[in-house]
């Protein structure tokens, strides 16, 4: 599996892979806005044939210039290609630039009360926190849980990560195999 | 120029009330104020006025009334632009992009140089992609507001979008020049813009500039990804490997999981041999211990004993840990029969090892090393149930899978994996029973559900499949409603493949329409973003956003859905349908009381069902216009209902194909099935020339295509047959061009050489057969003889003995139910869960292979509830 940040020709396969996968769904006038407003916060994971398995959709919120945060507006992988710890590693990579472009302090996201398996993955996996419950925030009635990631962790890399300069001596021009 | 009939100051004042509201969509407010215009007398006619109360109806959705204003207004005041501005943006929401434009440019002549009107021009221009107005457009905006940032980015993009780098790059330069003062720190639209700037100049293929442009501003850059994947892109290609070494390497530490960084580094090393390849991946496994990548793209360049030894640890990790995808993570290795070989090895001796001590090995056992848990066995029976399947050996895939079901029973993967099987072994049916029972098992998970209501559309059972959907879509709408909102291509495009399996041409048609429909949609939302990118200064991805609309149809969902329309279409040119009642009685004629009572059952649930879904849209459209908060524009302009029956009964179905086939020859003319479709769609149409066109095309893309053959021989037939009515010139230019593929041999000679060349080639006898009995029907039995060859020739399987079937059903090799029925039994006997050649139950209920009949016959599946 490939991940990478996601280009245009790659919306209309999120957009797919989020039919299959999950019960919210979005036009693809949805996806263009994400894609075209932040084009660094979206991920995608491929297969080898190039087929999408699982995608992050991320954006900012637009309307706190002072305390600014990244919001994931979708994330799903594929059942078939559960275990490999892809959601982990999206969402990482989005964060990530969140912080990078964006200066974000932290990302929110909603998710299901009853959606066990999801919870399960941001609660303990990824280090999500609840925030709060908004009522009757799905279409069909049911409650979400707002929940936070603090991102000072990701702030701390990005500040140590340059772009290597260009005099630099490339660090390991020479392999060596410890075995 | 001032209007022909300018207001008092009174009335004036009223008509800018007017446009105040409709720039803010205060649109009922606008129209009391046009009522108090328009009820004086003296200006009952005031074409501004008469204009503008047109424009507002529009975003009332009051169309009609709309364009009767409008052009009534226009027509009282010819020389204002007000007028032709209005009905241009009248034009434009309805989606008549070139009259709007037409009409701008008529505003323009009154009031040259208006800022909203050029904008709206703009807009227009690069919609249509009229690449050379929109520069001219974009360069008067310039002209008029030079202090804007937005004249700035527009001009220099319309030069950079046609072509002209240097014009292009000359005024980002200056730009960036006025905007000297930049806070040095945190500015995400100068950093997109100074990435735009570098895409220019990597795009006029200055790539040593590229490189001095990205390291000189890359303080100013938030975005470090992609500074790092351009430099490493132009490193390498301009051969600066050391510094590309060092940005790969950088990005591989800052995500390990991307496959293309170390495919570039590779590259970088320059290391041909695999062994040196292998070593760089382990090297990176010890540096990212967490990452999968490295150790699963070692794989891919080890070879012999040390690809034993690594897929051996990759294997028993995934194995000891559970990984349901460890399967379809190497299959792609199986490209080489080795490494398959080497897999179905180990894995063999891991069950083996398993059940006698619980270890992957007799090594581990000795050493006395704890057993594996006891689901590594389930994951090796499921390992090896997928790898005999994609082997194409469904009684080994079937004893493993069972193997693994008897060790744990509730594990969905495993019935996922059992449907998988038997689809592929050719019974939609067992296969979906399975996908039915998986979906029992977890009803909260979209994935497995949308699974099974495809598996339900393999099987033909669209209703069943719509009220599986039905569990995910929106209350209050049907799925099929609730999917072609959301804009889901793969439901409709099977669902279009189940109608034109089950003869229900026009419900396929719909279908296919519908999809081509959202593409069309696709390519109008574009129409908001060239404003919205603008501002945003996301400029690189706008780019890539026109670059993607220019293409769009390109996508596999296009091409699957224009591929069933086109074969629908090109079935209904040659069995049109009988006018309504008339067939309704032919096909009653024939049936059984019982089975006459069923029919008009179905057909009665089936008109009730449409009554009520019409009822439900009209309901719902007038809810949806009572509950639009005032103001907000209405949806785009309702398109015409698609009916099935009238879609069926069309009066052009080759024209209709051609609508489809066009984007295919443009987009997808890689493909040789684009050819071929076109062949056929012309070869009814008796266009020669464009036959030939096809023709070649496919020929050099795949001379040695069987489809083609069919082509050629078909195409030589005709030609010789009409030599005698053609015009000269024709004539020459057909038979210079099929020289090098004929070689001066008849289409008989062509058909013998072919059968020759492909004697164990099951796919090229099916159609050098069809040809031969085609060209001479004396030789039936010869044909069919090669056609149902099922011995000494490569290539037996379902996909090519079906369309041997298919071939023998449709009459290619005339009448032969005798041949169709033996053929049935001896596919039987080789695959043996294929339901096509299956004997019939002992009561023989319908007959096969009605004469007409071109497309695939599968029976249709009775379901009792």
């Amino acid at each position: 599996m490939n991940i990478r940040c996601a280009r245009p020709e790659d919306l209309m396969n999120m957009q797919h892979c989020n039919l299959l996968c999950l019960p919210e769904n979005y036009q693809m006038k949805y996806y263009f806005y994400h894609g075209l407003s932040w084009p660094q916060l979206s991920y995608v994971a491929e297969d080898q044939k190039g087929e999408i398995v699982g995608y992050v959709l991320a954006k900012m919120e637009e309307d706190s210039e002072d305390n600014p945060h990244g919001h994931i507006t979708s994330l799903a992988v594929k059942r078939s290609h559960r275990r490999l710890g892809l959601a982990q590693k999206l969402m990482d990579q989005a964060s990530y630039a969140m912080v990078e472009c964006f200066k974000a302090k932290y990302v929110s996201l909603h998710v299901r009360i009853s959606n066990r398996p999801a919870l399960h993955l941001y609660t303990n996996t990824l280090k999500f926190e609840i925030s709060e419950i908004e009522p009757k925030y799905y279409a069909d009635g049911e409650d979400a849980y707002a929940m936070k990631r603090d991102l000072s962790s990701f702030a701390a890399q990005v500040s140590e990560v340059k772009v290597p300069s260009p005099d630099k001596i490339p660090c390991i021009s020479k392999l060596e195999i410890v075995d | 120029m001032p209007s022909s009939n300018p207001l008092p100051p009174k009335e004036n004042a009223l008509f800018k009330r007017i446009l105040k509201c409709y720039e803010h969509k205060q649109y009922k407010n606008g129209l009391k104020f046009a009522k108090q215009i328009l009820s004086n007398p003296k200006y009952m006619e005031h074409g501004e006025t008469l204009a503008m109360k047109g424009l507002t109806l529009n975003c009332l959705g009051r169309k009609e009334e709309a364009y009767e204003y409008v052009k009534r207004g226009l027509r009282n005041d010819l020389r204002s632009h007000v007028c032709w501005h209005v009905y241009g943006l009248l034009q434009r929401s309805d989606k008549k992009y070139d009259e709007g434009i037409k009409c701008y440019r008529n505003a323009l002549k009154w009031e040259k140089d208006n800022i909203q009107i050029l904008r709206d021009l703009s807009l227009l221009q690069i919609h249509l992609r009229d690449l050379e107005g929109y520069r001219d457009t974009r360069y008067q905006l310039f002209r008029l507001r030079p202090t804007q940032r937005a004249s700035w980015i527009g001009f220099a993009m319309s030069y950079h979008l046609i072509g002209d780098y240097e014009g292009a790059l000359k005024i980002l330069e200056d730009f960036r020049k006025t905007q000297a003062d930049i806070p040095s720190s945190y500015d995400y639209e100068h950093s997109e813009v100074l990435l735009y700037q570098n895409m220019v100049i990597q795009e006029s293929g200055a790539l040593k500039e590229a490189v001095a442009h990205l390291e000189k501003y890359q303080e100013q850059i938030l975005d470090k990804l992609s500074i790092l994947e351009t430099l490493g892109t132009l490193y390498l290609n301009l051969q600066r490997f050391d510094r590309a070494e060092s940005v790969y390497s950088e990005l591989i530490k800052r995500n390990p999981e991307n496959t293309l960084y170390y495919i570039k580094f590779l590259e970088v090393k320059q290391s041909s041999d695999e062994d040196e390849c292998v070593d760089t991946f382990e090297y990176f496994q010890k540096q990212f211990p967490r990452a999968h990548a490295p150790k699963r793209l070692a794989l891919n360049y080890a070879t012999g004993d040390r690809f034993r030894k690594l897929v051996d640890a990759y294997l028993r990790k995934g194995l000891h840990k559970g990984v349901p995808p460890l399967f379809v993570d190497l299959r792609s290795l199986y490209k080489v029969q080795s490494k398959a070989d080497t897999i179905q090895d180990l894995v063999l001796s891991y069950v083996e090892q398993l059940k006698k001590s619980g270890h992957f090995s007799q090594a581990d056992a000795d050493a006395g090393e704890s057993k594996e848990p006891a689901c590594a066995l389930l994951w090796t029976y499921y390992f090896l149930a997928q790898h005999y399947d994609f082997l194409e050996n469904p009684e080994k895939a079937i004893f493993y899978i069972d193997a693994a079901i008897d060790h744990t029973p509730t594990l969905i993967e495993l019935f996922v994996c059992k449907g998988r099987i038997f689809k592929h072994a050719g019974d939609a049916i067992e296969a979906f029973k399975y996908l039915d029972e998986a979906q029992g098992l977890d009803t909260a998970d979209r994935y497995i559900n949308s699974k099974c209501a495809k598996y339900m559309l393999r099987a033909n059972l669209i209703d069943e499949a719509e009220e599986t959907c039905e569990k995910f879509t929106r209350e209050g709408v049907t799925a099929m409603e609730n999917l072609n909102e959301m804009q889901c291509m793969w439901f409709q495009t099977e669902c279009a493949l189940a109608y034109q399996r089950l003869h229900r041409w026009g419900d396929a048609l719909k279908k296919c329409h519908e999809i081509d429909r959202h593409f069309s949609e696709i390519i109008d939302d574009q129409f908001d973003f060239h404003t919205y990118c603008m501002r945003k200064m996301t400029l690189r991805s706008y780019i890539g956003l026109l670059r993607l609309e220019d293409v769009l149809r390109a996508h596999p969902f296009y091409f699957k859905a224009a591929r069933c329309a086109i074969e629908v279409y090109l079935h209904l040119f040659e069995n049109p349908l009988k006018d309504l009642t008339a067939e309704e009685e032919l096909n009653t004629e024939n049936l059984s009381p019982s089975e006459l009572k069923k029919l008009r059952n179905k057909q009665r649930k089936a008109r009730r069902k449409a009554e009520l879904e019409q009822q439900e849209k009209a309901e719902r459209a007038e809810k949806h216009q009572n509950k639009r908060p005032p103001g907000e524009e209405p949806d785009a302009p309702q398109q015409d209902e698609l009916i099935p029956d009238k879609l069926a009964r069309v009066e052009d179905p080759l024209e209709q194909a051609i609508k489809f086939l066009k984007p295919l020859q443009d987009l997808a003319s890689k493909n040789i099935e684009t050819h071929l479709m076109a062949f056929e769609i012309y070869y009814r149409k008796g266009k020669l020339l464009l036959m030939l066109q096809s023709i070649k095309r496919a020929f050099n893309l795949e001379p040695n295509n069987c489809e083609l053959h069919t082509c050629l021989v078909r195409f030589v037939e005709l030609v010789s047959s009409k030599l005698d009515t053609l015009e000269a010139p024709v004539a020459d230019v057909i038979k210079q061009a099929m020289e090098p593929i004929t070689r001066g041999r008849s289409a008989k000679q062509m058909n013998e050489d072919f059968l020759k060349e492909n004697s164990n080639n099951l796919a090229a006898l099916i159609q050098g057969a069809r040809m031969m009995y085609a060209l001479d029907q004396s030789r039936q039995e010869e044909a069919i003889k090669l056609a149902t060859t099922l011995e000494k020739v490569q290539g037996i399987n379902i996909k090519n003995c079906s369309r041997v079937l298919q071939a023998l059903q449709a009459g290619d090799f005339g009448s032969c139910s005798q041949h169709l029925e033996e053929y049935k039994k001896r596919c039987h006997k080789i695959m043996i869960y294929a339901t096509l050649f299956r004997p019939p139950p002992p009561p023989v209920l319908t007959e096969i292979g009605s004469s007409d009949n071109t497309s695939l016959e599968i029976p249709v599946p009775e379901i009792s509830n």
